[in-house]
């Protein structure tokens, strides 16, 4: 970085870490006022941390941030605005219950007479804005409640760009948009009054023809900035992936796969459309996607936790339809849900009965389960999960993510499913937990098990699964297995680019 | 670039915390069952009638009452809800008793007492499908069914609830084996069967875990709809046994019989170091809970002092013993005492 390259935001040095989880660890990144820069990188490479820190939703733990030469380091989101800095989010920010004109103003809403907030000139204030963007079609009286997901994303879009006098933090912008022309209208229109903008898409067919320069995140570091006209798209992956050691590792030596025991066909959600595959009894199948590609539906819907529109799955031969968690697990399917902290542990409970809760009728005696009887089976279950013994009876909300994920997936484990999904089982988990865990899965699939697991982490899928799902839009895009299944393929095929026969669908 | 390395701060093997070995629960219950004999014992100062033997008899037969309706209130407390209906039911259990079995019923007359409480766990019931199934806060579904059957029984009786009680209802609360009041043993049973149908059964154990996270329950596999409607319906079968026992005890039936225990309940449940939010708490506390209320009352009553004053001081009372058994009270109280 040039110090004497003062216009637009210089970010040194930046690192973040919550707990043991190290979200960032070294980014550094000038954007230039008046130019659009591409943030590349896999899931859970730090973007959204850096856009965290950016529109000051949480405060680095060291490096520093210079905007137009003086030092900038937002508090909160209206720091950051204050500044000129504002942020398009990707998980839309909007509350679903004020209108348009509320959510653009707030929080100074146009006062009437008296002091008291006047209903009529803030919607006329934004209409004028919405006017300035060339939103018409969207009325500012509307409850965001009552818009598409779409015209939501526009709604945020506009928001950031009303705010944004310096700089402008698109995340995702285009996730819900169908057509991108306005977006880009208005972002040429931006750079034209010299506002800085980062943008980060996975879509590197939109990258290209936006950003003249892309910087690619890589485990929470900022590896390369790239000129966009020079690379192509292999060595832009290749810097996305790197050459991480965990690809180098042994793969998991394979088992004959038995008979089918999950057979989906023409699964289809509302995120989802006629998904098929089978797996066979000791197999491992992994699902790879971006984010928000129908991935959560079809764990969902095969757990009973979501509404199938069409399709069958099949266990063992039977028919599956559960209308909920519990019965799934009758017919044998065990569910490791994502979310670990609202929908996994009961944090108040102790380890030893988050592990049994599935189990309760089955460990009792004539009805009566003694604390005793509850103990014994939570330390044998936790024992396939390498569960250190003392941690049973601690309050499993003590414990780290690490050792919670652990007995979650014991309790999966034992709850006698033959089918597990697992979504993203070593999602902020440290190192040493991942072992473990894959051992627990591997353990599990030799023992004839069957496994469907979703992981953020390319490197996770490649040492585990026999075959892999790529999801994109919902669909089944491509399935890879054996020496597709390597990361640079992969990465090409989760944002839809692919060197192999496009599309050839995995029903078999 | 450096590869990545753990932490060794962050193995399991340097996790030095213990499962502490005096749990948080035992030290609530003992205070309370402390608290309790203490003001009996200091009651004497007041008056030498006072402090004896015999009034701690009579607290213990006095809060038998309150015991029984807050088992129901703390299961539905533990689920994360709230029974407001707990008033109506002893009163509507009380006035069906009088009214349908009464004071000559023979044997099939006795048969209807089990109806009477099927009544209520039906009641019981309603509420609870409206919680779970209608989605309605229990603290609305609750107070409108208890309007509802107050109302029912109020149309019901005219006004005026006629009849007196049945001979072994009479029998429970006056009779004694062996020496023994009847009413200690039935209440000490009472007590046994509902704290292990509480800690020790797949039901009992279920229940804590929607209290805990009713989504993360769900996911796991546990019935959450059923398990709740059930801690309703038994929420108002205790109401109705509690009724039962006050028709014993006043061998008659009044419409504003169930007013004052409403309150209660909530207090004996909470005084016992139950979260409100659920999740938490053990009946044995809860009783600790109820006789606290209850030598509570009868000390104040004795100080002969006018209603008015008397509820002040009571619910200063219960703000202060809920301040002091919070559970992260004994945790600051020990951080005051480093090893």
């Amino acid at each position: 970085m040039q110090s004497s390259n003062l216009s637009g935001l210089s970010i040194e040095g930046i690192a973040k870490s919550y707990g043991a989880t190290v979200a960032l660890e070294r980014v550094s990144i000038h954007l230039a006022a008046g130019q659009v820069h591409a943030l590349l990188g896999e899931n859970g490479a730090g973007k959204s941390t850096l856009v965290k820190i950016l529109s000051g939703v949480v405060r680095p733990d060291t490096g520093q941030m210079l905007l137009d030469g003086q030092t900038y380091m937002p508090g909160t989101i209206l720091d950051a605005r204050a500044r000129g800095v504002a942020t398009a989010f990707q998980e839309l920010s909007l509350p679903s219950n004020l209108t348009v004109a509320e959510c653009l103003l707030m929080p100074t809403l146009r006062k009437g007479r008296g002091g008291l907030v006047s209903a009529r000139r803030t919607v006329a204030a934004a209409a004028e804005i919405l006017a300035r963007y060339d939103l018409r079609s969207v009325a500012p009286s509307a409850l965001i409640s009552d818009l598409s997901l779409a015209e939501r994303q526009r709604v945020e879009i506009v928001r950031a760009f009303h705010h944004a006098d310096r700089v402008l933090v698109l995340d995702e912008p285009t996730a819900a948009l169908s057509d991108v022309t306005w977006l880009f209208d208005q972002i040429r229109r931006a750079t034209a009054r010299g506002i800085a903008i980062l943008y980060i898409s996975h879509r590197l067919a939109e990258v290209r023809s936006l950003c003249p320069v892309a910087t690619v995140l890589r485990n929470g570091r900022s590896v390369a900035t790239v000129d966009l006209r020079q690379a192509d798209d292999d060595e832009i992956f290749e810097l996305m992936v790197g050459h991480s050691k965990a690809s180098e590792s042994v793969r998991r030596s394979r088992v004959t796969v038995g008979a089918p025991v999950l057979e989906v066909r023409g699964l289809t959600t509302p995120k989802l459309a006629d998904v098929s595959f089978t797996i066979g009894a000791g197999e491992i199948l992994g699902v790879s996607a971006l984010d928000g590609q129908g991935q959560r539906s079809l764990f969902y819907a095969l757990a009973g936790l979501e509404k199938r529109l069409a399709g069958e799955v099949l266990v063992e031969g039977r028919p599956s339809r559960p209308g909920k968690p519990g019965d799934a697990l009758r017919d044998g399917i065990g569910l490791l849900p994502e979310e670990r902290k609202t929908e996994g542990i009961l944090a108040n409970l102790s380890s030893a009965s988050n592990i049994v809760l599935p189990i309760l009728d089955r460990i009792g005696r004539r009805g009566f389960v003694w604390p005793a009887l509850e103990r014994a089976a939570a330390l044998e279950s936790a024992r396939a999960v390498e569960l250190s013994p003392r941690y049973v009876s601690f309050r499993i909300g003590d414990l780290s993510g690490g050792n919670q994920q652990k007995a979650l997936l014991a309790r999966t484990m034992a709850s006698g499913a033959r089918t597990l999904l697992l979504f993203d089982p070593t999602r902020g988990v440290d190192v040493g937990t991942k072992e473990a865990i894959y051992a627990a899965i591997q353990a599990f699939a030799d023992r004839g098990g069957s496994v469907l697991m979703y992981s953020s982490e390319l490197p996770e899928i490649v040492r585990l699964a026999d075959r892999c799902l790529v999801l994109y839009g919902g669909r089944v895009f491509t399935e890879l297995a054996g020496p597709e299944l390597e990361e640079r393929t992969m990465v090409a095929a989760l944002t839809g680019y692919t060197s192999a026969p496009l599309a050839r669908g995995a029903a078999r | 670039m450096t590869p990545a390395t753990l932490d060794p701060a962050l193995s399991a093997s340097k996790d030095e915390r213990r499962v502490t070995r005096v749990r948080p629960e035992l030290v609530t219950v003992l205070s309370t069952f402390a608290l309790s004999a203490l003001l009996i014992v200091a009651s004497r100062f007041v008056s030498p009638a006072l402090g004896s033997w015999g009034q701690a008899a009579t607290v213990v037969s006095l809060s038998s009452f309150l015991i029984v309706a807050a088992f129901g209130q703390g299961l539905v407390i533990l689920v994360g809800g709230l029974d407001l209906s707990v008033a109506s039911l002893i009163t509507l259990s009380a006035v069906l008793c009088t009214t349908w079995v009464g004071p000559e019923a023979g044997a099939a007359g006795i048969l209807l007492i089990p109806a009477i409480l099927v009544v209520c766990a039906l009641i019981g019931a309603v509420s609870g499908l409206g919680i779970t199934v209608l989605g309605i806060p229990p603290f609305i579904m609750t107070m409108a069914t208890g309007i509802i059957v107050a109302a029912g029984a109020l149309g019901y009786t005219s006004g005026t609830p006629r009849g007196s009680a049945p001979a072994p209802l009479l029998a429970l609360m006056k009779g004694e084996v062996a020496g023994i009041p009847l009413l200690l043993i039935f209440t000490a049973a009472f007590v046994i069967a509902a704290a292990v149908l509480q800690q020790a059964t797949g039901f009992g154990r279920r229940l804590y875990a929607v209290g805990a996270s009713a989504r993360a329950a769900f996911v796991a596999g546990v019935p959450v709809t059923r398990t709740v409607v059930a801690a309703y319906m038994l929420s108002a079968t205790a109401s109705g046994v509690a009724g039962l026992m006050l028709v014993g005890y006043s061998d008659g039936a009044t419409l504003r019989m169930g007013d004052s225990y409403l309150l209660p309940t909530i207090a004996a449940v909470v005084v016992g170091g139950s979260s409100i939010l659920g999740g938490s708490g053990s009946f044995v506390a809860t009783v600790g809970g109820a006789v606290l209320l209850t030598t509570l009352g009868t000390v104040i009553a004795a100080l002969g002092i006018g209603q008015g004053w008397r509820t002040v001081i009571e619910g200063s009372i219960i703000l202060i013993a809920l301040l002091l058994l919070r559970e992260n009270t004994f945790a600051r109280i020990r951080s005051w005492f480093p090893r």
